[in-house]
């Protein structure tokens, strides 16, 4: 029994870091479009902050979330200004340019800091484990699992109950209709953008800690991401949830049963088999396009 | 008169697209006149099979709109395939006991696993690496093409496949040699003729086959089925209301391109003298999408240059350390100028440039016509 409910544990544990570096790209891609392979790279950016925070500025992870953010969404908002606002009509060229951006954020990172495998501390408060249900489990997951759901409830806050949310919607409908309302598609793209973008950067802060910081650390995470959108279907934040958690307790018990390798193999193929019955993804309504 | 002679009869059509291919591969076969040299030779060849993994992409993306970024899967499975069969090849002395490859003995395998036991045959497995990447496209193609999957999502389904092939080969490591691959191969050797690495026989045999993928690839293009693809491409629906089974033409043009990207991995190891799972990394996999982007996704010949351009320079000038860090800055950028002001590539750009030579000289011949069509009218 206490061998269970460690796996559902730790399965809730790797699916909340599914959900933080899936949520941005569900954003951009079920709003704009966009396959950005260059979410890795954000996610990258992300760590490589809370890094530079840490041992040059002696910030600690928690005060420094709030400027990663920012400093991440700029970037972001500088890629989709110069770069991708040029691509409008070629969905399927914006994985290539996205992929090319990526490619230069990761050796501009290489060439500035090096190589080498970086270090985050764990902040000092959350170092230790604390007792869950008879099981002895790390503070700091919990605390990641929390966050994540806060940062989700605020991203649905943001798409629902906002002016720019609204906006955001009108624009996923019919581009050219709200445009003639009035409404600076441009603008709208670009802050989606980078909101995005903000949110890989605070996955990549959030999960250096627990793992090590690399300039290629990125391409890992956004095949998992992608993995979680496919199944989850597009324009669907609550698919996006259910499916990182579905996904994280399917390879936490796999990978408990036989190991990581055959975890992601057997949850690769059950992705394939089932876009072939519901290519819309589990969780999505059909919107009339 | 005049719109006659500006409109080429088919034949001349035809002449006009293949004499490139042509010259192309005419000036791969003459390069080992000017190159005395084995160990450039040994690089000529491997660019030359680099074009050809290109090609193969050039045919499902440029032509089928399929973005494949998993295209290094089926050159991986390829080159594993000829190296499983070189490695049972090997003399006793690099092998265990009983002719068991040498990783398996070190990691306590005692007999030869089933998958490998028909790889002891040369025409089995040269078959095999183009068959089964052919079927697993096909099967990842039933999945995809049958449940209407757009671009996007077979972009990345592709990806991860290939990602979570490459695990399961580094993880494998008693069956497929892990991290290391399968290294210590014997010759290859065909009707009695030995194909060293460094030797132009192995040169030939890669312009050969070059030369072979570029012309199924064009009679491909040319054919009924290739222009369907190509419908397909261009608005997948309207071909669907003429009542074409859209699924089956991209299945096939899909598992087309992977056997001929088997083809290239088979002849990577021959050139390379090992397979390894950076053969289906990600890295190359990406790098080929680039490639076929600069020289131009929808010509056959101008992806190949396109590899043979950018991947020549990219090993030229990583040769110096100064450079291997700042050359993938570079091809980064060039790769984002291209998508967003060349998507049609160099190829795209040279045909607009003919086009627009052609234009003026004939604009320059019809001038005095019509004047003294003017002056006889009057």
């Amino acid at each position: 029994m206490d061998q269970f409910i460690e796996q559902i544990i730790t399965g809730l544990s790797i699916g909340s870091i599914l959900l933080l570096v899936a949520m941005g790209l569900s954003i951009i891609y079920g709003s704009m479009g966009i396959i950005n392979l260059a979410h890795g790279e954000f996610v990258m950016l992300g760590a490589y902050a809370a890094w530079m925070f840490q041992t040059w500025l002696g910030l600690s992870l928690l005060a420094s979330l709030v400027p990663i953010f920012i400093v991440v969404a700029v970037f972001g908002w500088i890629i989709e200004r110069y770069v991708l606002s040029l691509l409008n009509n070629r969905p399927l060229d914006t994985i290539l340019a996205t992929w090319g951006v990526g490619i230069m954020l990761q050796q501009a990172v290489r060439l500035m800091v090096g190589s080498e495998l970086r270090y985050v501390q764990l902040p000092p408060a959350m170092s230790d484990s604390m007792d869950l249900l008879g099981i002895s489990v790390s503070a700091y997951r919990v605390f990641l699992f929390f966050v994540a759901l806060a940062l989700f409830a605020m991203t649905w806050f943001l798409m629902n109950r906002t002016t720019v949310g609204m906006k955001l919607r009108a624009i996923m409908q019919d581009r050219s209709v709200s445009a003639s309302f009035g409404i600076n598609a441009k603008r709208i793209y670009a802050l989606t953008f980078a909101y995005g973008a903000g949110l890989a950067g605070l996955a990549g802060a959030l999960v250096s800690p627990l793992k090590s910081v690399s300039p290629d650390m990125g391409t890992g995470y956004v095949v998992d991401a992608f993995m979680v959108v496919v199944l989850g279907g597009v324009q669907s934040l609550v698919g996006t949830v259910a499916s990182a958690f579905i996904l994280g307790e399917l390879s936490g018990g796999i990978a408990f049963l036989q190991n990581d390798t055959v975890a992601k193999a057997i949850v690769l193929l059950a992705i394939v088999v089932l876009i072939r019955f519901r290519p819309e993804g589990l969780f999505t309504t059909r919107v009339r396009g | 008169m005049a719109l006659k002679s500006s409109t080429p009869t088919g034949l001349q059509r035809f002449g006009m697209q293949i004499a490139p291919l042509l010259i192309v591969c005419a000036l791969v076969f003459a390069l080992p006149l000017l190159l005395n040299n084995d160990f450039l030779l040994n690089k000529a060849a491997r660019y030359v099979v680099l074009g050809i993994l290109t090609v193969s992409l050039a045919l499902s993306w440029g032509y089928g709109g399929i973005l494949n970024l998993g295209q290094a899967m089926s050159f991986g499975i390829g080159s594993y395939a000829m190296a499983m069969t070189l490695k049972l090849k090997t003399i006793p002395v690099h092998t265990g006991s009983s002719g068991l490859p040498d990783f398996m003995v070190w990691n306590n395998v005692e007999r030869l696993p089933w998958f490998w036991i028909p790889f002891r045959s040369l025409s089995f497995a040269l078959a095999a690496g183009m068959i089964v990447p052919a079927l697993v496209a096909a099967a990842l193609g039933w999945f995809m093409f049958r449940g209407r999957v757009t671009g996007v999502y077979v972009a990345i389904i592709t990806l991860a496949t290939m990602v979570v092939l490459n695990l399961v080969i580094i993880d494998q490591q008693s069956y497929t040699g892990g991290f290391n691959g399968i290294t210590d191969l014997a010759q290859l050797e065909i009707f009695g003729i030995a194909f060293d690495a460094y030797g132009r026989a192995t040169y030939y045999l890669v312009a050969g086959c070059l030369t072979l993928s570029l012309l199924i690839g064009f009679a491909f293009t040319r054919s009924k089925a290739g222009l369907i693809v190509q419908a397909i491409r261009d608005h997948e629906g309207r071909v669907r209301y003429f009542g074409y089974d859209v699924a089956a033409y991209q299945i096939f043009v899909f598992a087309l391109s992977a056997a001929i990207a088997g083809l290239a991995g088979m002849l990577y190891t021959v050139v390379m003298e090992f397979a390894s799972p950076t053969f289906l990394g990600v890295q190359l996999s990406l790098s080929v999408v680039v490639w076929c982007a600069v020289g131009g996704r929808q010509s056959l010949v101008g992806a190949f240059l396109g590899a043979v351009l950018v991947a020549g320079m990219q090993g030229a000038l990583s040769e110096s350390a100064a450079f291997l860090e700042t050359w993938t800055l570079v091809m980064g950028a060039l790769f984002v100028l291209v998508v967003l002001f060349l998507p049609k590539g160099l190829a795209g750009f040279a045909q607009g440039a003919w086009r627009w030579l052609a234009q003026r000289r004939q604009a320059e011949r019809e001038l005095p016509q019509s004047r003294e069509q003017t002056e006889g009218n009057a």
